[in-house]
């Protein structure tokens, strides 16, 4: 142990008589685990190898709190040179003027046309600038547990939300075993969203005037929907404050039958789920035949103030690069930016079917949250999570829970619109 | 050997002499300069947010905006459900904490074998950082991972195993429980030693003249601890009051805000909504009602303090 | 020492007050016993068995991973470097502070504790972004040293009382004796009065060494770098998006208690015993 620290300090100060001829980038990475900071460093290792004279220093926030820290290291002016930025967050950096437009680096760039196009339509979200480039996409799925439908003894997963709930009812029959992992507490807003599209046929969220769908009485029938799900019992009564973790958790442990969940979650389950136990499927469609599951990303953003904007850029490349990207969502579990990557061997294996099923479903459209309203992130992480939570109480009815939402979302989109 | 002669005023003399006015400034000057610096200069940096509108990360935010905080707080009903809870929730763990920790300092101030080992075990909680205190209390409680809810069935307390952190009315004796699990020794310790130095031949005396335990408890035990109980009352109090982060850890202010404290409030306005400006104006209003308090508590103790 | 009272208990008495103190015990060491539990619990039994008091089998392998393959044990080291440089420096400045308490009457006195109660009275939230926007120039962000000036600040007005208290136990005619001799007081406070301290020193020390291991809110907020992380942030970064690794958190708390409840064992006798001499002054 002292051995090993007198080396790291040796090394460090001879890092540091090098560094002073090199360049050093900053990056920092917010969806931290352990296994992903392994597979960055990798990455990151190949550029500077590639890229002699020039160091990365990467700093990993833990992401429970990586929101608040980050907000307090941009303010007080410690930006770094590259940074991963949530889907949610891009908006709020963007729009303050805080990060460096892609486009000319895209329009320059070998790989531009190798990209689908969702990749480049959702980076550039924001004023139609690419102030970010995706580096993965989280779509959601349906999980189930095998074992639990057969001891249910239904036959297969539900393709319908009518099936949905009648087998959550079923399983939920089961002494100690709920159908549904509900998400109750932080980041339950997508759950929501999608429920309340897929009853209401559309993945619409705002009529032309900007005012919000929410309170159209099919959208409300989704909220209904999952408000009755708990209050029949049909969720775990501590589901009202779970948060992924929980929800994950709660289905590898075989104590609710049904998640909805992206690839990622894919990984935890599968290290400690047999795989004959569990399968993923299509999330199921609404009255309208249709169903929209939520999608997301993750990207790589550039800061306006980088004093070394080239390079920052061929780091982004790099990450982004067809091999780093696939390596990359290999260990994260994002489906691929690339056209091609789908045909990899790794997405191949039978659990990600439920996902191509949904990208190849002409009646499936995935559902992008309006993240390009500045006062989202809020709304999502902080408002809506209390009000949902008073729905699933029973404290507030589902059509005022709409109705609130509605009108917040209406203002919100109204404010954008005249901004235009 | 000794350093220098120095002049000392002689006894009784009330000259005016420099050295000997500045002498006790010199001993305080370190804690001052630090406490300038590092509190009060960041503490009115922060107050003057509340009168401002900033909002974190946005440029444009910084202007003045005189009393309108203040005035949004008072329409707020979240700050005064916040309110609610922070009552709640300091005075439950308040009165817990003192109750359970005065019985254990009245027990150990018996002296029986084994007392050394037993003291140092039960004060062992306060070692424990409140934060792990509080991810500890939560697995506990969780009907999963933990014995509690099966405990409660068990016990007829409740009916089914649930989890009393799902609970909007009941979440909140969550928290307290590790609060006050975690804030027993620091009462112990304290009313531990008041009581012993209580001079014996007082109780001595009083038992002689027929005083019951319970007369002698009443009549010469509180008193003596009363200003001891005072100050650590208003101390833990406000220590209490300030501390979101076992309400952080555990419930995260819900379910549905119903955990949510002042404190809690402030952190989440701040770092989720990033406005600072209305975050600074809240904790000013947290300051100033605990200020109140302890100006209370300060003359209730002046008033009590017994001359021997 | 126990006077002729206590022999006068009668047996009932005592059964109380042992089934009492058990009570105590067992409560005060549950939670703790708990989360070793926890630690020793292989993941494929942590939910399916969660409620027996002991698993079916044991392993150490989260002990191992913590020290082998997280940066668990730098964590580890930073606590104890800015613990333990914040209860010295604390302790120093709060000596100053309580023996001015303590051996003067002046004007101002009442200002400057009524200074310290207000500083342990705001939320510390308050002040995390001027701080940072103090700090980061002067290059304290990521750094110890800017942990431990702060934590010393916050600390110091509540250790300052307890050293007055101290302070208060040792008669000022002892100073009074040695500077009559010739001593300066400042030799005096050294040689004699310290030394009959020592016990309410090491309680300080103890005391400030467990509050400032605890501390996570301005550990999680000023160093984002790994080599200036505390062990309570380090814990949070068990905590990651894809699952909360309960076997290598609990084990890794259990690692970072032992020292500093170790510690706290040894000195709470101290801080009793010093606390019981000052208390009569109140």
């Amino acid at each position: 142990m002292i051995g090993r620290l007198i080396l790291a300090a040796a090394a460090s100060a001879l890092m540091l008589s090098q560094a002073m001829a090199d360049t050093t980038l900053k990056l920092v990475e917010v969806i931290t685990s352990p296994e992903r900071t392994v597979t960055l460093k990798e990455i990151v290792a190949k550029f500077e190898a590639s890229n002699p004279g020039t160091k990365v220093e990467i700093t990993s926030l833990p992401w429970g709190q990586a929101f608040e820290k980050f907000a307090t290291m941009v303010s007080a002016g410690d930006t770094p040179d590259v940074v991963e930025m949530p889907d949610r967050w891009l908006s709020l950096y963007a729009n303050n003027g805080m990060l460096e437009s892609l486009e000319p680096y895209l329009a320059k760039w070998e790989h531009t046309a190798e990209l689908n196009d969702r990749t480049l339509q959702m980076g550039r979200f924001v004023k139609n600038t690419a102030y970010a480039l995706p580096y993965g996409f989280y779509l959601r799925a349906l999980f189930y547990n095998k074992k639990l439908f057969a001891q249910a003894g239904i036959a297969a997963p539900p393709k319908t939300l009518d099936e949905f709930a009648d087998d959550a009812k079923k399983i939920s029959a089961i002494p100690g075993k709920y159908g549904y992992c509900l998400r109750g507490g932080p980041g339950g807003l997508n759950g929501w969203m999608m429920f309340g599209a897929i009853m209401n046929g559309s993945n619409a969220f705002f009529k032309e005037d900007g005012t919000s769908t929410m309170t159209d009485p099919n959208f409300v029938k989704g909220f209904t929907f999952l408000t009755d799900l708990y209050k029949n019992g049909y969720a775990p009564k501590d589901a009202v404050n779970w948060g992924f973790n929980e929800i994950v958790s709660g289905f590898y442990s075989g104590t609710c039958a049904m998640l909805d969940q992206d690839p990622d979650a894919l990984i935890s389950v599968a290290e400690r789920m047999n795989k004959d136990d569990y399968d993923v499927t299509p999330f199921p469609k609404g009255p309208a035949g249709k169903s929209f599951p939520t999608i997301g990303y993750g990207s790589w953003s550039m800061f306006a103030n980088s004093k070394n904007k080239d390079l920052a850029w061929k780091l982004i490349a790099t990450l982004d690069g067809p091999e780093g990207n696939v390596a990359w969502n290999k260990k994260i579990g994002a489906l691929p930016i690339y056209k091609t990557a789908e045909s990899d061997p790794f997405y191949a294996d039978p659990k990600f079917k439920g996902w191509f099923a949904e990208l190849g479903d002409k009646d499936v459209t995935p559902l992008v949250m309006p993240t390009y309203l500045e006062e989202f992130a809020y709304f999502a992480d902080s408002v809506a999570v209390k009000s949902s939570q008073q729905a699933l109480l029973g404290q507030v009815s589902p059509a005022d829970l709409a109705k609130q939402w509605g009108d917040l979302l209406t203002k919100a989109q109204q404010k954008f619109l005249a901004k235009k | 050997m000794v350093a220098m002669t120095k002049k000392t005023p002689a006894v009784g003399s009330r000259g005016f002499d420099l050295a000997s006015v500045l002498e006790p400034w010199v001993y305080v000057s370190p804690a001052l300069l630090l406490i300038g610096a590092i509190m009060l200069v960041p503490l009115g940096i922060g107050i003057s947010y509340a009168f401002r509108d900033i909002v974190l990360l946005n440029p444009f935010s910084g202007g003045f905006v005189g009393l309108a905080h203040f005035v949004e707080i008072w329409n707020d009903p979240n700050f005064w459900n916040a309110l609610s809870n922070t009552l709640e929730w300091t005075v439950a763990s308040v009165l817990l904490q003192f109750v359970f920790g005065l019985i254990l300092a009245l027990l150990l101030n018996q002296p029986f074998r084994g007392r050394m080992v037993v003291q140092a075990l039960v004060f062992i909680p306060w070692a424990v950082p409140s934060f792990l205190s509080g991810l500890n209390w939560a697995w506990l409680f969780n009907p999963v991972a933990g014995p509690l809810p099966h405990w409660f069935v068990a016990f007829g307390v409740m009916a089914k195993p649930d989890n009393i952190l799902s609970d909007p009315v009941h979440a909140i004796w969550g928290p307290i429980a590790a609060n006050v699990w975690w804030g027993i020794p620091f009462y112990a310790i304290t009313l531990l030693a008041s009581l012993q130095s209580i001079p014996l031949e007082i109780y001595e005396a009083a038992e002689i003249d027929g005083a019951g335990p319970l007369r002698r408890f009443w009549s010469i035990t509180l008193p003596f601890l009363a200003p001891t109980i005072a100050i650590t009352l208003l101390l833990r109090a406000v220590w209490i009051a300030n501390a979101a982060d076992l309400i952080v850890v555990m419930t995260r202010g819900g379910p549905a805000d119903s955990t949510q404290i002042l404190a809690s409030y402030i952190f989440t306005q701040a770092f989720q909504r990033l406005d600072f400006g209305y975050a600074s104006a809240l904790a000013t209003v947290l300051l100033l009602l605990l200020l109140a308090y302890s100006v209370i508590v300060v003359f209730v103790r002046q008033l009590l303090i017994r001359t021997d | 020492m126990p006077p002729m009272l206590y022999n006068l208990r009668k047996p009932a008495y005592w059964t109380f007050h042992y089934a009492l103190i058990a009570i105590y015990v067992a409560v005060a060491l549950f939670p703790l016993f708990w989360m070793f539990k926890v630690s020793v619990t292989p993941n494929q039994l942590l939910y399916t068995e969660g409620v027996r008091l002991w698993p079916s089998s044991t392993t150490a392998t989260h002990y191992l991973s913590v020290i082998e393959h997280t940066d668990f044990p730098l964590f580890f080291r930073n606590s104890v470097i800015v613990s333990g440089l914040t209860s010295l420096f604390t302790t120093l400045v709060a000596a100053g502070t309580g023996y001015s308490f303590s051996r003067f009457v002046y004007r101002g006195k009442l200002w400057i504790v009524g200074l310290l109660l207000v500083t342990q009275m705001f939320p510390l939230v308050m002040i995390i972004a001027p701080i940072f926007k103090l700090f980061a120039p002067l290059g304290l962000t990521n750094s110890l040293l800017g942990l431990i000036i702060i934590y010393t600040t916050y600390n110091v007005p509540f250790a300052a009382f307890l050293m007055q208290s101290f302070f208060d136990a040792v008669p000022k005619e002892l100073e009074e004796a040695a500077m009559i001799d010739g001593a300066t007081r400042f030799g005096a406070l050294r040689r004699i009065i310290l030394p009959l301290t020592l016990p309410g020193i090491a309680a300080t020390l103890g005391f400030v060494f467990t509050a400032a291991w605890s501390e996570l809110l301005f550990a999680l907020m000023l160093n984002s770098s790994t080599q200036a992380t505390t062990f309570p942030v380090g814990l949070l970064s068990f905590v990651s998006k894809f699952s909360v690794d309960f076997g290598q958190m609990t084990a890794a708390g259990v690692l970072a208690l032992l020292p500093v409840c170790i510690f706290f064992f040894l000195i709470q006798r101290h801080l009793v015993q010093g606390l019981t001499a000052g208390a009569v002054k109140g």
